[in-house]
């Protein structure tokens, strides 16, 4: 798999989420396409030096939430069908969650809504110009 | 599966191991954690019978340990017990006799990963190689239990790393290892379970996730003179500290509720910190007294 993946076992989050959230990611950005075949999980937990049932319960997860699909001998694909669907949901999860942590921090720093309000307007009219009129 | 069950051990009235419990299924991989001279090699040789326990029981695959256990057993002892005089092949001809279930490939393969030289002489072998050996004597029977003793201990970072591969590699077959580490980080990455050694006693235990779960911090900071200790943020607060104008609070409530009591309770800002391995680990051994 051409995907790298960044674990770090210090942080606070715990692994099994810091891969979902990885894989969830290379899903939404189109790195992992439709009908791709991720590695087995033994391999994967080889390269990544993660526990295999670590592994095991985040393709239980993706599988799940319909981000994957296992046939029985063949492995694991990313979802075919209506991917481009499922990929914006999963980015618009994944986003959520990083605004959520930046809200909480702001909020933990003392950050009155109105100027956090304002901060975020900032952000946004810095990354999506063309929609300014 | 490997079961240890009261394990106890004395040395005249010195109490080194005391009522040691703790169970890795098949397919698990248990890190055991604990200071130098918490009990860590001595659980491994008693659960092994290389030292006889006082008081316990340990069951491999449900039954006692008997000589057809090490069949399907691999040990590394925290000081590889190489013979001085003989070559890195000849002790392999020593454990192809020994086990019906040593696999010849399977060692020559391991030899060529830990770039161990066959005609070597185990006295010339560095500490790291000394290692690499008991490694490639161990996992050349393919074992379903294993039993490792700082088996990354004088190993480079490459083979370290292959290491844990082997590990992963034998969980992932249905093995159950057992392996002490003082390299966390790396244990919180192979390891789903950890048991904790303080003076021969286990202090925590159990599946990483859960245990990193179960307990959250949440640091709030008050303005000088705001903080109120009977604030009802702090009721199931297992403990708190209070330094300066930082709060710390131990909780296995919701986090993000007593994060939300603290800040109506005048709290200027609030943080929820997860906690990792390292944390726990040096919460379960600090001193009581100490607290």
């Amino acid at each position: 798999m051409p995907v790298l993946f960044a674990i770090d076992p210090r942080s606070g989050v715990p692994i099994y989420l810091q891969l979902t959230d990885q894989l969830k990611r290379a899903v939404a950005v189109g790195a992992l396409a439709p009908g791709e075949r991720l590695p087995t999980v033994k391999a994967l937990a080889m390269q990544l030096t993660l526990n295999p049932n670590t592994i095991a319960k985040v393709y239980r997860d993706l599988e799940r939430e319909g981000v994957i699909e296992t046939a029985p001998g063949r492995g694991s694909f990313v979802t075919g069908n209506g991917t481009v669907d499922k990929a914006r949901v999963v980015a618009s999860e994944v986003a959520q969650r990083a605004v959520r942590e930046a809200v909480r921090e702001a909020r933990a720093l003392g950050v009155p809504r109105d100027e956090l309000r304002k901060l975020v307007e900032t952000e946004i009219a810095r990354w999506f110009p063309e929609d300014d009129t | 599966m490997i079961a240890i069950e009261g394990l106890t051990k004395r040395y005249r009235a010195r109490t080194v191991l005391d009522g040691v419990t703790l169970d890795v299924p098949a397919g698990s991989i248990c890190g055991l954690l604990g200071r130098n001279g918490a009990g860590k090699t001595t659980t491994f040789r008693c659960a092994l019978r290389l030292a006889r326990p006082d008081a316990g029981e340990v069951r491999f695959g449900g039954e006692p340990l008997r000589t057809a256990t090490f069949e399907r057993l691999g040990y590394v002892p925290d000081r590889p017990s190489l013979y001085a005089w003989l070559t890195v092949q000849q002790h392999l001809h020593l454990a192809a006799r020994a086990y019906r279930t040593y696999d010849a490939a399977r060692a020559r393969e391991l030899l060529a990963t830990f770039r161990l030289d066959p005609a070597a002489q185990a006295r010339a072998l560095s500490r790291g190689q000394e290692t690499a050996l008991s490694l490639v004597l161990a996992f050349a029977i393919r074992p379903s239990l294993l039993l490792l003793d700082e088996p990354t201990g004088g190993l480079d970072p490459l083979l370290q790393r292959a290491t844990l591969e082997l590990i992963i590699d034998a969980a992932s077959g249905g093995a159950s290892v057992l392996f002490s580490s003082h390299a966390i980080g790396q244990l919180e990455r192979a390891a789903d379970r950890v048991a904790v050694l303080r003076d021969g006693r286990i202090v925590l235990s159990g599946d990483i996730e859960a245990l990193r779960a179960s307990e959250k911090i949440v640091e709030a900071t008050f303005d000088d003179g705001a903080f109120r200790s009977d604030t009802p943020a702090l009721a199931g607060v297992r403990r708190w500290e209070h330094a300066g104008a930082a709060l710390r609070a131990y909780t296995e409530r919701d986090p993000d509720a007593v994060a939300a009591e603290l800040a109506r309770a005048g709290a200027r800002s609030v943080r929820v910190l997860d906690r990792n391995l390292e944390d726990l680990f040096m919460d379960a051994i600090a001193d009581e007294t100490a607290r």
